[in-house]
């Protein structure tokens, strides 16, 4: 493993330039697996998708049909479909690439209410879902076909599969991790990420496994020791050793009123990439090896971040900011009362090597 | 008996010369003798840093700033809700709620004595909260109990500040985590012979400190020092044993469930006004989690409570209020949290006097202003005075020769939300 100056020298996240800005407040954005498209998905019922293939960005129709909040975004390998869920309890599949995209086949009652969380096998054959009902659900990916459901102890805050997909992982609102045989809906044991979890309502809002090199560690994104009465706390991503469950480091960021980390990924050579939203107004991006004492990278030179998502390419990042200040009482714009917004920033790793 | 938290406590003189809470001083006789008649209670559940209006009274689902959850239909046809209120939709045909609320501070520290005051004019004197205002309008109930109980998390003690110019006796008894005061109960190695002397022990010394002292201080030493001696009689009420199985289940053991339920055993007991605080509600980050949790744990007990009222037959008599220092942002920031907006948010209210299973009042499909006549909270102490039968328009506070308005003259009672 690289050291840190190394690390820096090689990943050091630089901005493009290329900002896509849209109008209204996003959760997640994502490169497609073929890397020609950009996808968020938003607080206002849409999937919004950008061509990313030439010089220009260029907006294309919105995938059209959720409710309210659409939090869960993921991609189906092998296909050139996303599957999304809303806060109403809508799943839904789409062909991202369809010039006006209709559902492939959605459910508007998958659950009862917020789902929080979707993952998809490394095979393509199953969705997970899981949300506020308490509830794990196993679908087909190809027709919506419900396969397996089982009861979780805990709202499902974060969901994914493990590399080698025998194995879904679920975070829940008290910090809790947990492995699941999603064939037999049985649980297999608990990893203890209790750090994260205060006041009802914190929980682990991320997790993230290595990539397919070295399908070794597990990370779990979210906030610890809040202070004051904002509910928000210190930035923290947790790394967890995956045959042992014992936790390898604990990446904190800033200050205990800042917030959440709200998204972690592995790249490829090893180092967790994070971001997470801070107070006032700055979010901090950071690149940290488990290995490593401190972070070889940390900025909070934007607005607070919200997702990342590395490229096929290897070389560059989406990441995705809110931009909605906080502030108490009447603000108006031309007399007109103005919500959030977002951007997402496309930034290029320093070094030349590509994964 | 220890005494409940304040340095004027230190010594007492019990005077009951004033008569009841020394109403007649204040009001016109007639007035004063009609009150004591009235056995109207309140209980205010005060939300404090702030509730969100659109994850409860006033949702606007799928829209800009509507957030996550779906509204839910109540008992009421037409009425809909927040689903985090699934419980309180069963007693909507109980309830009023006033979604044209605008108020004038965004911060809470002139926000939250401005809200419970009622935002009089300003006449260079402290108005009492609301509960020292009813405390004093209304007195004791028959029955003796305390006029004014105050159920909250952390510490108790007596709460004088809440008084303002009402002078300190009409204060707040302070029931810290919803336990009794300190030592309540009598020592058991004190025989009652010897608490006898003991008193009248402590009385010669309140008689030498009130020497040379104002009046209202020493009154209020003592008064306190009664206040808790009344308690003694129904120390059953802070008996955990006493509390059933199924009202514990219904009203939850979370914190404010259990204040929630105490607050109705103290109102069954006889208590004029009974403030239930909880705290933790100002969610600048994180307001969705937080009110998925909050407002569920509002939501099991009060509709216990309504019901519970409802079924003992006292909400006629019992006017309950629901509300904060201010309602919550339309625009979510970007800690996913909803900020302080005085101008358009929602106040919950049931029992006396008050209209049943309406809303009055209506935000724009937006959920940022109000669509129409917007309301102050000084419209809302005149509704809520002459819900309890308190005749404002006939009267007002003497202070010390200084004529006060019980309620701001400029605002007036909502109609549509009285009975």
């Amino acid at each position: 493993m690289m050291n840190n100056a190394t690390l820096l020298a090689q990943y050091e996240p630089r901005p493009t330039g290329k900002v896509v800005e849209y109008e209204r407040q996003l959760f997640q954005a994502r490169f497609s697996p073929c890397g020609s498209f950009l996808i968020a998905s938003g607080y206002d019922a849409t999937i919004q998708r950008w061509d990313m293939r030439g010089d220009e960005i260029k907006r294309l129709n919105p995938c059209l049909g959720h409710h309210a909040w659409v939090q869960c975004l993921s991609f189906i390998p092998g296909t050139e479909r996303n599957v999304s869920a809303d806060s109403w309890g809508q799943i839904a599949v789409w062909q991202y690439t369809d010039k006006t995209p209709a559902p492939v086949w959605k459910n508007e009652s998958a659950h009862d209410g917020w789902i929080r969380a979707v993952a998809v096998s490394p095979d393509g054959q199953l969705l997970a879902t899981g949300g506020n009902d308490r509830v794990i659900r196993i679908w087909s990916a190809t027709d919506g076909t419900l396969q397996k459901e089982w009861s979780h102890p805990e709202k499902v805050f974060s969901l994914c599969f493990h590399p080698q997909g025998a194995s879904l992982i679920s975070g829940d609102l008290k910090g809790v991790i947990r492995e699941w045989d999603p064939a037999a809906a049985t649980m297999r044991r608990e990893i203890d990420a209790r750090v994260l979890y205060q006041l009802d309502k914190i929980g682990v809002r991320r997790s993230a496994t290595s990539g397919q090199t070295t399908r070794k560690q597990l990370a779990c994104a979210g906030q610890k020791t809040p202070g004051g009465g904002f509910s928000t706390g210190f930035p923290c991503v947790l790394v967890f050793n995956w045959e042992t469950g014992q936790p390898i480091r604990e990446m904190q960021m800033g200050k205990n009123d800042d917030g959440f980390a709200y998204d972690a990924i592995f790249h490829p050579s090893g180092f967790v990439m994070a971001t997470s939203c801070a107070f006032p107004g700055k979010g901090f991006v950071w690149c940290w090896t488990p290995a490593e004492d401190k972070a070889f990278y940390e900025s909070n030179s934007i607005t607070n971040g919200r997702s990342l998502s590395l490229h096929p390419d290897g070389r560059r990042i989406a990441l995705l900011v809110s931009e909605s200040a906080n502030a108490n009482g009447r603000q108006l714009v031309d007399g007109v009362y103005q919500g959030g917004s977002a951007k997402i920033h496309i930034l290029e790793f320093s070094g030349q090597d590509t994964v | 008996m220890q005494t409940l938290g304040t340095p004027i406590l230190a010594s007492a003189v019990w005077a009951q010369s004033s008569g009841s809470l020394g109403l007649r001083s204040f009001l016109q006789p007639c007035v004063a003798d009609e009150l004591a008649k009235n056995d109207k209670q309140v209980l205010l559940i005060w939300l404090d840093g702030g509730m969100s209006q659109l994850e409860s009274w006033d949702p606007k689902p799928n829209t800009e700033f509507g957030g996550p959850f779906r509204a839910i239909p109540t008992s009421v046809p037409g009425i809909n809700v927040c689903e985090l209120l699934q419980h309180t939709a069963k007693q909507m045909h109980h309830l009023a709620l006033l979604r044209s609320v605008c108020t004038q501070d965004n911060s809470h520290s002139a926000g939250v004595a401005r809200i419970n005051r009622g935002d009089p004019k300003n006449r260079g004197v402290d108005y009492p909260f609301l509960g020292s205002a009813v405390a004093k309008l209304l007195g004791p109930t028959s029955s003796g109990m305390p006029p004014y109980l105050w159920i909250k998390p952390y510490s108790g003690g007596f709460k004088a500040s809440d008084a303002g110019f009402l002078g300190a006796k009409y204060g707040a008894l302070a029931l810290g985590d919803g336990k009794p005061p300190d030592n309540l109960l009598l020592n058991k190695t004190i025989s009652p012979e010897e608490n006898e002397l003991r008193n009248e022990l402590r009385q010669k010394f309140n008689n030498r400190y009130a020497v040379g002292r104002r009046k209202e201080w020493t009154e209020a030493n003592s008064y306190v020092y009664e206040l808790a001696k009344k308690l003694m009689d129904r120390r059953d009420l802070f008996n955990e044993s006493s509390v059933t199985d199924k009202d514990r289940e219904r009203y939850g053991t979370h914190e404010l469930g259990r204040h929630l339920l105490l607050a109705r055993r103290t109102l069954e007991t006889g208590v004029r006004f009974v403030k239930v605080n909880s705290y933790h509600w100002d969610s600048h980050g994180d307001n969705f989690n937080a009110s998925d949790s909050l407002i569920r744990q509002f939501d099991q007990p009060f509709a216990a409570l309504i019901e519970d009222l409802h079924e003992r037959r006292m909400l006629d008599n019992v006017l309950v209020i629901v509300m904060s220092e201010f309602g919550r942002t339309p625009k979510i920031n970007s800690h996913v949290g909803r900020d302080h907006w005085p101008e358009a948010w929602s106040i919950a209210m049931a029992g006396a006097g008050i209209q049943r299973g309406v809303v009055v009042g209506k935000t724009n499909d937006q959920g940022t202003f109000v669509d129409g006549q917007p309301h102050d909270i000084g419209d809302l102490f005149h509704t809520w005075f002459k819900a309890l039968g308190v005749p404002q328009d006939m009267m007002e506070y003497d202070n010390n020769g200084q004529p006060l308005p019980v309620a701001n003259e400029e605002c007036s009672p909502i109609p549509e939300l009285l009975a």
